[in-house]
C-alpha cells in the first residue's frame, strides 16, 4: 500500500511539473520547453525570456497556489461536513470571499493586496459558518442537497450583491474586475508571493488536522474514544479551509470545482487516509488548474477564457457522474 | 357564458362551471386572488408614476385615460416596460408553480434545473452570431427545452429522485453558464456586453412587441393551463393511488413540465434572467391560500406583483444608476430560498 502511494505521489508530481512547464511555455505565442528552461535559468534578456519571467513565471505561480488553496480545502470541507459535494465554490464560500473583497474596495476605500487577502479570508469565514450552520439546521441535516441548494442560493445572492454594488459603484468596478473574476491572468509576481505564504500556513494546519480527521470520518463518538478532541480538530480544519479559500479567492477570484473534483481523485488513488489524500490533493490541485488555465489560452485565440470557466466546463459532468453513482451522494 | 354557482358539500368551496368544465374554486383562493390583482393595480400605478419624471397617482389614472400633460411619459415610455414586467413575473410565477407541483418540491424552479441557464446560452448565441431578435426568442426557447430535457436525462437512473433531479439541475446550470462566457469571449465584444447586460435580467427598453411574444402564448396556452390547474390535483397524490385512479402518472408529469418549461424559456427570451420569482412566488402564493400546492392563477398574480414591485425599487433606488432588475431579484431571492431551506425542518 505505502509503495503503492509513493508511485502515486511521484506520478503527481511528475504530472504536476509538466503542468507547469505547459503553462510557461503555452500562450498567443508559443515557447519550445528548451527555451523555457533556458529563460528560467539563463535569462538572456530577449522577448521570450521576458514573456516567461515577467508574464508566465506570475501566473503559473499564483496557479501553482491557487489551485493547491483551493483542492486542500475541497478536503477538509468534505471531512468536517461528511459531505461528498462539499466543495468552496458549491458551499457559497468563494462568492463570500469576492463579497469581502468587494467591500474592502467599495466601503473601506482599500486597494491594497494584503486588504484583499484579509478581507477575502473575512468573506469566507462569514460565509462558510453561515451555510454550514443554515444547513444544519434543516430537516434533513447538512445532507448534500441542502448543503448545495444553501450554497447555491448564498452563491446566487452574493453575486447579485457584488453585481449591485459594481454596478452603482463604478470607481470599485474598475478596481476589482481585475480581481475577482476567476482568472490567473495579468496577475503581478506580488500576487503570488503574498498569497503563498497564507497557503502554506493553511496547508500546514491542514496536515496537523489529518490524523484527527481520519478519526472524525468514523463519527463524532469514536474519535472521542479514539482519544481525540473533537472540537479542536473541527476547529483547525475550519481555520484551515477558510484561509486557503479566502487566499485562493483573494488572488484569482471565484474558482469552482477543483475543490470538488480533485479529493474524489485523491481518495480513489490512495484511500481515505486523511495526510495521504492531502499529499495527493497538493500536488493534483495546482495541475488541474494549470491545465484549465492552458485550455483556456488555447481554446479561442486570441481571446482567453478564464480559468474559473475551463474548471466549471470540466467539473460539471464529474459532478453529474458523483450524483448519478448513487452510493457516493444519496438524497 | 353564466357561470352557475353552487355550495359545494366542502365548506368554503365553489363550484364554477357546469359539466365537462367546471371548477372547484375555494372562496379563500378568490378573496386572495381578487386583493392581489388590487395589490398589483396599485404597485403598476405607483411605478407607472415613478421615474425621473414624478406623477402623482390620480394623473397617472387620467394619463392611462388618454388625458392630462402626462400622457407620452405614462403611456408611451412607462407603460410598455410595465407590461412587459407583469408579463414576465406572470409566466414566471406560473412555471415556478408548475414545477414544484410536479416535483412535490417547494425549491423547484426553472432557475434552479438550468432553463433560465439553457435560454441564456441560446440566446447570447442567437445574439453573438447577429442572428436578429426572432432567433433570440426561437433560441431561448429551445435552448431552455434542451438544457431542462438534459437534466431530466442525466438524473433519470431507476426513476427520478428528487435529490438527483435537483443536483444535476445545478452541475447543467453551472456549465451552460461557463459555455456561454466561452461564447461570449470568443465573439465579437460589443455584441458580447450586449449579451451580458441582457443576461443579468432587464426590463429597460422593453415595450409592446416583447409584451405580444409573451402574452400571445399565455392566452394560447390558457386552456392547458386551466387543464393543467385540475391535472395537478391527482399529480399531487402519491403515485400509486394516482395509478390506482387511472392517471398516467409519468406521461402526465411530463406534459406538465413541459408546459412549465416552456413558460419560463418565454420570459427569459424576452427579458434575460429574472431570478427567483419562479421560485418565490409560487410559495407565497400557497402560503397566502393556504394550499398544499401551489395554486395557478395566485402564484401568477403574486409574480406579476413581484416583478413589478422588484422593477420599481431597482430603477429608483440607486438613482441615477437603474440597476437590471434580474440583479435585485437575486440578491434578495437567495436569502429567500435559504429561509425556505430552514423552514423545512419543520415542515
Amino acid at each position: 500500500m505505502r509503495g503503492r502511494r509513493l508511485a502515486v505521489v511521484a506520478a503527481c508530481a511528475a504530472l504536476l511539473v509538466a503542468a507547469a512547464m505547459a503553462s510557461l511555455a503555452a500562450g498567443s505565442r508559443g515557447i519550445a520547453p528548451g527555451h523555457v528552461v533556458d529563460a528560467l535559468l539563463r535569462p538572456d534578456g530577449g522577448e521570450e525570456s521576458a514573456i516567461v519571467r515577467s508574464m508566465r513565471l506570475p501566473r503559473t505561480v499564483t496557479g501553482l497556489a491557487v489551485g493547491a488553496g483551493l483542492a486542500l480545502a475541497g478536503v477538509l470541507m468534505q471531512a468536517l461536513t461528511r459531505n461528498p459535494l462539499a466543495e468552496p465554490r458549491l458551499m457559497g464560500v468563494t462568492s463570500g470571499a469576492s463579497l469581502g473583497v468587494v467591500v474592502a474596495i467599495s466601503v473601506f476605500g482599500l486597494t491594497t493586496l494584503p486588504a484583499y487577502v484579509w478581507f477575502g479570508i473575512a468573506g469566507a469565514a462569514v460565509s462558510g459558518t453561515f451555510v454550514y450552520a443554515l444547513a444544519a439546521r434543516t430537516r434533513d441535516g447538512a445532507s448534500p442537497v441542502t448543503l448545495a441548494l444553501a450554497g447555491t442560493a448564498l452563491d446566487a445572492s452574493l453575486t447579485g450583491v457584488v453585481v449591485g454594488v459594481l454596478t452603482v459603484n463604478a470607481q470599485t468596478f474598475d478596481t476589482y474586475r481585475f480581481w475577482a473574476v476567476g482568472s490567473l491572468a495579468g496577475r503581478p509576481a506580488e500576487v503570488a508571493l503574498w498569497v503563498l505564504p497564507f497557503v502554506a500556513a493553511g496547508a500546514v494546519l491542514a496536515f496537523a488536522a489529518a490524523r484527527g480527521l481520519d478519526a472524525v470520518a468514523l463519527g463524532d463518538d469514536v474519535a472521542r474514544g479514539l482519544g481525540r478532541d473533537v472540537g479542536r480538530v473541527r476547529l483547525l480544519a475550519a481555520v484551515a479551509a477558510v484561509v486557503l479559500t479566502g487566499a485562493a479567492v483573494a488572488a484569482a477570484g471565484p474558482i469552482g470545482f477543483v475543490g470538488l473534483a480533485v479529493p474524489h481523485l485523491a481518495r480513489g488513488l490512495v484511500g481515505a487516509d486523511h495526510r495521504w489524500v492531502l499529499a495527493v490533493s497538493l500536488l493534483l490541485g495546482p495541475a488541474l488548474l494549470l491545465v484549465a488555465d492552458v485550455l483556456g489560452r488555447l481554446v479561442v485565440p486570441p481571446a482567453e477564457v478564464r480559468a474559473g470557466v475551463v474548471t466549471a466546463l470540466l467539473g460539471a459532468p464529474f459532478l453529474i457522474l458523483l450524483v448519478r453513482r448513487g452510493r457516493t451522494v444519496t438524497a | 357564458m353564466n357561470p352557475a354557482k353552487t355550495a359545494h358539500p366542502a365548506a368554503g368551496r365553489l363550484v364554477v362551471g357546469r359539466g365537462t368544465v367546471a371548477f372547484v374554486v375555494r372562496r379563500r383562493s378568490a378573496v386572495v386572488g381578487a386583493v392581489l390583482v388590487v395589490l398589483t393595480a396599485v404597485a403598476a400605478v405607483v411605478s407607472l408614476g415613478v421615474g425621473s419624471t414624478f406623477v402623482a397617482p390620480p394623473d397617472v389614472l387620467r394619463a392611462l385615460a388618454g388625458d392630462g400633460p402626462f400622457t407620452v411619459v405614462v403611456q408611451n415610455l412607462r407603460l410598455p416596460r410595465i407590461t412587459v414586467g407583469l408579463a414576465v413575473g406572470a409566466l414566471l410565477g406560473l412555471s415556478g408553480a408548475l414545477l414544484q407541483s410536479i416535483s412535490r418540491n417547494p425549491l423547484a424552479g426553472p432557475d434552479v434545473v438550468g432553463v433560465t441557464q439553457g435560454a441564456g446560452l441560446a440566446a447570447t448565441f442567437a445574439m453573438t452570431a447577429g442572428l436578429g431578435t426572432v432567433w433570440l426568442g426561437a433560441g431561448a426557447l429551445l435552448g431552455g427545452l434542451a438544457a431542462a430535457a438534459a437534466v431530466f436525462v442525466l438524473s433519470f437512473r431507476y426513476g427520478l429522485a428528487a435529490h438527483r433531479f435537483v443536483l444535476c439541475g445545478i452541475a447543467v446550470a453551472l456549465a451552460v453558464r461557463a459555455l456561454t462566457e466561452v461564447i461570449i469571449v470568443s465573439g465579437d465584444p460589443m455584441e458580447g456586453q450586449r449579451a451580458q447586460v441582457w443576461l443579468a435580467g432587464s426590463l429597460a427598453g422593453l415595450g409592446y412587441a416583447e409584451a405580444r411574444v409573451l402574452l400571445v402564448p399565455l392566452l394560447v396556452l390558457l386552456p392547458v393551463l386551466l387543464w393543467a390547474g385540475r391535472a395537478m390535483d391527482t399529480t399531487a397524490l402519491d403515485d400509486d393511488v394516482a395509478r390506482g385512479l387511472g392517471v398516467r402518472v409519468v406521461g402526465r408529469r411530463v406534459a406538465l413540465g413541459a408546459v412549465a418549461v416552456l413558460l419560463a424559456a418565454l420570459a427569459t427570451s424576452q427579458a434575460g434572467a429574472v431570478d427567483f420569482v419562479a421560485l418565490a412566488a409560487p410559495q407565497l402564493a400557497r402560503r397566502l391560500v393556504r394550499a398544499e400546492r401551489p395554486p395557478l392563477a395566485c402564484a401568477a398574480l403574486t409574480g406579476a406583483l413581484l416583478t413589478v414591485v422588484a422593477d420599481l425599487v431597482a430603477r429608483t433606488a440607486f438613482a441615477p444608476v437603474q440597476l437590471p432588475v434580474g440583479v435585485l431579484t437575486a440578491a434578495l431571492g437567495g436569502p429567500y430560498l435559504l429561509w425556505l431551506l430552514v423552514r423545512r425542518k419543520k415542515a
